[in-house]
């Protein structure tokens, strides 16, 4: 009886969102750790803002607000970005920072002219669509958790298959390329990966801060650990803390945007790792530089 | 006599232009086996760009490159390389054995994770190195010198016969030098061939036995005490060159 009590008391839907949002914090703090590693933190920006007119194209050329659709739609505008991004840089003089402004900026525009377009039109269906923005946790359904666990975890396995070839890559390109991987492959395999994490992310963080949730758990993950496989595993946990967290309080009141909720939870945890990590954070140095200087002062002393 | 005229590497005509600018222009390089080459040349002079088209890693404008008698394509399994250690990031979350693993990737091929076999040949490399105590250490707390020896053991797992080396030498202490030089005179005498792109005028005839001069266009190359001569270099640095050590 005791059981079904507590049971009966737990919210159901808090319970759906709670688990959602723990799951999208994992698979992109695992995810964002490749992208912080690769000095690439804002690609992932770039990705999530240009996949908003995909999320408004699906729904105008489906009529359809089903999550599947959506996320289809963003996954193809984002992963577009990412090749016009790579491309530019490739075939033009214009460098890698310019390129990612220039598409970034353009996608969202337009994916913004596009919402507008979509508002006008006075479809009652498409209310819901500017959760995209800043995110809304409270619209996770049970359905949703299917879609991320599954997407979510076929990603996971991706980087443990490849686990080998991806570290290599992140680490030392031009050795990988020396011994015949194939560089454009696996750079297009990860970047894939990251824009499954970031449209995954989309509904329930949203376009403008979703990036904050690749970078955020990876570099406070870093902070913790000096292994790759630890690393990718804090930055889960930290990603899911940082989820939770953020769906519960801004569940608590009406009007919280669970987006920026989430990734203030995620810039605690951040912070708290840059001042008090074991090694590398700001107290240890501290104490160590304290240390050293009083054994120095000792060994002076005759 | 058809073994003699085997050669390790063979480069004939090779251009390699970024954008407009030639970088390597109409470089022929003949390299025996079992010769210790260095590359010397000027700042801008090419020689990490011949060494990476050597690899395949820079596609050239022009001209074609042979590594016994094949493209690399098809004898990556016996080259070895040493990219410049300026080019990976130190602060990468790994160890040291990790790292000199990696050079075990190429045999292994794609999915298969190194096991115990791959971890003996690295152990063994870091031996040769004189690094076997740091296997389990962060890389980030490695200094110059060990950071350069950690590279040349994953190299030397690769067990090439060719090796391709992009400055070993660059801000290492003494002692760490004469390390490598002693290294790489022992592949040398077990038959391997060894490519160096180098600084130091003045240990090339200490160190090795062959050099090119090269300033985006081939001046020369060959046994040392043919080639290294002063009006070579003077033609390489173009009269800049103030020192010139003669024995």
């Amino acid at each position: 009886m005791e059981n079904l009590n507590i049971l009966a008391r737990f919210d159901y839907t808090l319970m759906v969102v709670t688990i959602g949002a723990a799951l999208l914090g994992a698979v992109s703090g695992s995810l964002g750790t490749y992208a912080v590693l690769r000095r690439q933190s804002l690609l992932g920006d770039a990705i999530s803002h240009a996949a908003l007119p995909g999320i408004a194209i699906a729904f105008l050329l489906t009529g359809s607000k089903a999550p599947l659709i959506l996320v289809l739609g963003a996954a193809i505008a984002g992963w577009l970005g990412t090749l016009l991004i790579m491309s530019i840089v490739r075939l033009t003089r214009i460098k890698y920072d310019s390129a990612l402004g220039i598409v970034l900026s353009t996608f969202f525009g337009f994916g913004l002219v596009l919402h507008t377009l979509i508002q006008r039109t006075g479809n009652a269906n498409q209310a819901g669509l500017d959760t995209f923005l800043f995110g809304q946790a409270a619209t996770i359904l049970a359905s949703d958790i299917l879609t991320i666990g599954v997407l979510g975890g076929v990603a996971i396995v991706i980087t443990f298959i490849f686990w080998k070839e991806l570290k290599l890559l992140v680490f030392d390109e031009g050795f990988a390329a020396s011994l015949g991987f194939p560089l454009r492959t696996l750079d297009i395999l990860l970047t894939s990966l990251l824009v499954i994490a970031i449209v995954l992310g989309l509904q329930a963080v949203g376009a403008v801060l979703m990036s904050a949730m690749l970078v955020a758990p990876a570099v406070a993950a870093r902070q913790w650990t000096n292994k790759l496989g630890l690393m990718m595993f804090l930055a889960a946990c930290f990603g899911a803390l940082a989820g939770v967290s953020g769906a519960i309080i801004s569940s608590t009141a009406s009007r919280i945007p669970t987006g920026p909720t989430i990734v203030l939870c995620a810039t605690v945890v951040v912070g708290f790792s840059i001042a008090f990590a074991s090694n590398r954070g700001l107290l240890w140095d501290w104490i160590r530089q304290k240390r050293n200087r009083r054994n120095l002062k000792m060994t002076e002393q005759p | 006599m058809q073994a003699l005229e085997t050669k390790a590497i063979e480069v004939t005509d090779l251009t390699v232009a970024y954008q407009d600018k030639p970088v390597l222009w109409d470089i022929d390089l003949d390299v025996p086996p079992g010769v210790l080459l260095s590359i010397v040349g000027p700042n801008g002079a090419g020689k990490t760009t011949l060494i990476k088209a050597i690899l395949g890693l820079v596609r050239p404008a022009a001209g074609n490159v042979l590594i016994y008698d094949k493209p690399y394509e098809a004898q990556r399994r016996i080259v070895g390389y040493v990219p410049q250690r300026g080019t990976v990031d130190w602060d990468f979350p790994t160890n040291v054995l990790d790292v000199v693993m990696m050079g075990r990737y190429g045999a292994l091929g794609w999915i298969r994770r190194p096991r115990k076999q791959e971890r003996a040949l690295a152990m063994n490399a870091l031996e040769k190195v004189g690094m076997e105590g740091y296997a389990t250490r962060q890389i980030s707390q490695l200094s110059g010198g060990q950071q350069q020896r950690v590279f040349l053991a994953r190299a030397l797992v690769q067990d090439s016969t060719v090796y391709l080396m992009d400055e070993p030498f660059q801000g290492v202490d003494a002692t760490t030098e004469r390390a490598i030089v002693d290294l790489l005179q022992e592949l040398r005498e077990n038959g391997k061939t060894v490519v160096v792109v180098h600084h130091d005028l003045q240990t090339v005839t200490d160190y090795f036995d062959w050099v090119m001069l090269l300033n985006i266009r081939r001046i020369a190359s060959g046994p040392v005490e043919e080639t290294f001569t002063p009006e070579n270099l003077r033609q390489t640095y173009g009269g800049r060159i103030a020192f010139i050590k003669n024995e």
